[in-house]
């Protein structure tokens, strides 16, 4: 079973080409399924966020081309996505996935967010039943890592997060944020840390609008705020210094119309848009009116990234441990890859045979050819009988994870040291007969 | 003993100047911070002493000559500087402040004035109050605009998203527009005290006359220019781009209220 991963992130590719590729949480499942019906892809996930949109599949032997999934499934055209992309295959797959499962590839490093949004994805393509065995063990891995990362270094606790960034600027414009009011469109947690942030800064008061006007009150009441009703945001958005909006709307809310009609209601006075949202829900263009400001995900990335250098050492301090999490990893995979174990166990027993064949070769010699053929026949299937249970062991073991039990067996029989494997390419001499163990 | 004092401040307001400027850009911004405003402040006292001191010299309480206007302007412009450093924490403002202050004291603190102001009714009381409250009106004119102008860097800056180092020293905007319409109203009363004490003496002592000066008439357009500014900039809420270029425009008639004493006959200075 070989991993590949790809897909296109903050790095890579602009806002504009990742937001016509971005899934919404609810279509991800169905996505998702109909990724694992692409030709050759045995299990797969697609992990879909505003920094980044990835497809993980194992498979087997056809190389599943997952840039032309891309194209078919996003009518993107192929010549502008393809330098966007990016595969990773086996080891480095693999990494990448730690590596942006402990935010360590986000564009602010540490951000909380990206794990929960992993574990989304991953919930959602267990839900169609596209994680077996292979996915299972590399997502566990990832959470594992993940979580030891964000113990055992300082990257989260100071975050330089997209929320103070956020704060930062709206103080460059408003100098105070002493009475200012804070407008909430659409619930997310990045958004919600965001008004969080604002409102401990000395932000005056809060407003909720969501398109279900439930999730408004509940959230409402959580932040003791008001609710605006979706139908008059229009109306109603220029009560705010601030907005924020986070919708899943696939349409822009907020146009230079719009704004105009903010601005001459406000007497210029300006406002500070903030749009999270991937499609983006606020008109870009709108940024070009005199008093309105406004940063998309992509610009407060760009501004915290600016902020980043105090925090190298932690990333620094970070990425060792995930290159040694990486390591262990392998080393545990390797152990469960119980080919050579066999290989050898096999190897080993035919030896022990054929010695006590040399043996006793004098007093067998006479033997007729027919009988002797007969002697062969005999200690061959005695030897396969009694390695038929240890043999099946390792296979289950392998199986389930169980590496204990495959240690004790290969103990057992004082198997010598497996041979090395680097950087996730096999040992040539057990390729083939891996491949006959796989069938 | 005055020019001393003069040189001695100009000097000062040069190297709070350097200072001002390293506060905000150079490499260890906290030490050049700290010593800018005393800077400021010494510089800002010898000059106080410097001006007294001509003015007593002369045996009048009112700066009459060009270098007496100068110096007093400039005295005014460094005590705006030194209001708004201490009242919104920023020295953006010594950037321009305190160079100009410089510029304007450099020649009177060369020699003394030949121009002055001969007329017999300089040591009337309405006169401190016309030219004093017209020198404040320039100096918070002047204020105005830069504020004006800087909150227009500052705009640009934030809506470009590049954050370039060498700008980080811009106060927020809101800040800027409350030093711009603080600073506006601050002038406006005060021109209209200065035009209106102005237009008493002239009554009294020229008629009606005295108002088809150019200078005068020219005073009375910067007047009504200021007030549009100011109710334009009130009800529109005017910001960022247009409200320089309202701020410039006003600013030049100002220069040019300055510069027509050339052509004025009545309110001149001329050669002793």
């Amino acid at each position: 079973m070989k991993i590949l991963l790809t897909g296109l992130n903050h790095k890579t590719a602009p806002v504009e080409l990742r937001e016509r590729l971005a899934i919404a949480p609810e279509r991800l499942a169905a996505e998702t399924e109909s990724l694992l019906s692409h030709p050759g892809v045995q299990e797969g996930m697609i992990l879909s966020t505003c920094n980044r949109v990835e497809l993980l599949v194992c498979y087997d032997e056809r190389d599943p081309e997952l840039g032309t999934y891309l194209n078919r499934r996003f009518s993107v055209d192929a010549a502008k996505l393809q330098p966007h992309l990016y595969q990773h295959r086996e080891g480095e797959a693999i990494r990448h996935l730690f590596r942006v499962a402990s935010s360590l590839d986000s564009m602010v490093v540490g951000e909380p967010q990206i794990l929960g949004q992993v574990k989304e994805a991953y919930a959602a393509a267990r839900s169609v039943g596209a994680i077996g065995a292979n996915l299972e063990r590399l997502l566990q891995g990832a959470f594992s890592v993940a979580k030891k990362v964000r113990s055992e270094t300082q990257i989260g606790s100071s975050s330089v997060s997209i929320a103070s960034v956020a704060v930062g600027l709206a103080r460059k414009i408003f100098g105070s944020l002493e009475g200012k009011r804070v407008l909430l469109v659409g619930a997310g947690k990045m958004s919600e840390l965001a008004a969080r942030h604002l409102m401990q800064q000395g932000a005056g008061s809060l407003m909720i609008s969501n398109r279900t006007y439930e999730r408004a009150v509940g959230l409402a009441q959580k932040f003791n705020a008001h609710v605006i009703r979706f139908e008059d945001l229009e109306k109603r958005a220029d009560e705010a210094d601030i907005v924020i909006t986070s919708t899943g709307s696939s349409e822009f809310l907020f146009r230079t119309p719009h704004a105009q009609q903010f601005m001459h209601r406000r007497r210029n006075r300006p406002m500070f848009f903030i749009d999270i949202a991937v499609p983006r829900d606020v008109d870009p263009s709108m940024n070009k009116l005199d008093g309105i400001f406004l940063y998309d995900i992509d610009d407060l990335q760009s501004v915290a990234a600016v902020n980043l250098s105090d925090r190298s050492r932690e990333a620094h301090h970070a990425e060792e441990i995930l290159e040694e999490e990486f390591l262990r990893y392998r080393r545990r995979l390797d152990a469960l890859d119980v080919v050579p174990t066999l290989v050898s166990l096999q190897s080993y027993a035919e030896e022990v045979r054929q010695a006590e064949l040399r043996r006793a070769h004098s007093r067998l010699s006479s033997l007729t050819p027919e009988q002797f053929a007969a002697v062969e026949a005999v200690t061959r299937g005695l030897v396969n009988k009694f390695l038929h249970h240890p043999l099946r062991a390792l296979k289950d073991a392998a199986g389930a994870g169980d590496a204990g039990t495959v240690d004790a067996i290969r103990s057992a029989f004082q198997l010598p040291e497996r041979p090395e494997e680097v950087g996730g390419i096999s040992h040539p001499s057990l390729t083939s007969t891996r491949e006959k163990f796989h069938e | 003993m005055s020019l001393v004092w003069l040189r001695v401040a100009a000097f000062l307001y040069g190297l709070a100047s350097v200072s001002a400027v390293a506060a905000l850009l150079g490499r260890s911004r906290e030490v050049w911070r700290r010593i800018c405003v005393p800077l400021a402040v010494t510089a800002w006292l010898f000059h106080l002493v410097a001006s007294a001191e001509m003015l007593v010299a002369a045996h009048r309480w009112m700066p009459v000559g060009m270098h007496e206007v100068q110096s007093v302007l400039a005295l005014l412009i460094a005590s705006v500087f030194l209001a708004i450093a201490l009242r919104y924490r920023t020295l953006s403002f010594g950037v321009f402040a305190l160079p100009l202050s410089v510029l304007l004291i450099v020649v009177p603190a060369l020699g003394p004035d030949k121009y002055t102001f001969s007329s017999p009714v300089i040591r009337s009381g309405w006169l401190y109050l016309h030219i004093a409250s017209l020198l404040m009106a320039y100096a918070t004119l002047i204020f105005s605009l830069a504020a004006s102008f800087l909150y227009l860097l500052q705009e640009r800056r934030l809506k470009d998203k590049r954050s370039p180092g060498f700008l980080e020293w811009l106060p927020p905007l809101d800040t800027m527009d409350q030093i711009a319409q603080t600073t506006l109203i601050i002038g406006f009363c005060a021109m209209t005290l200065g035009l209106f004490a102005g237009s008493l003496i002239a009554q009294e002592h020229f008629g009606s006359a005295y108002f088809a000066d150019p200078k005068v008439l020219l005073s009375f357009v910067m007047w009504g220019l200021y007030a549009v500014m100011l109710f334009v900039r009130r009800s529109t809420g005017l910001r960022g781009r247009r409200a320089v270029y309202l701020s410039s425009i006003v600013f030049l008639v100002m220069l040019s209220v300055w510069a027509a004493n050339l052509l004025s006959s009545v309110h001149r200075f001329s050669a002793s």
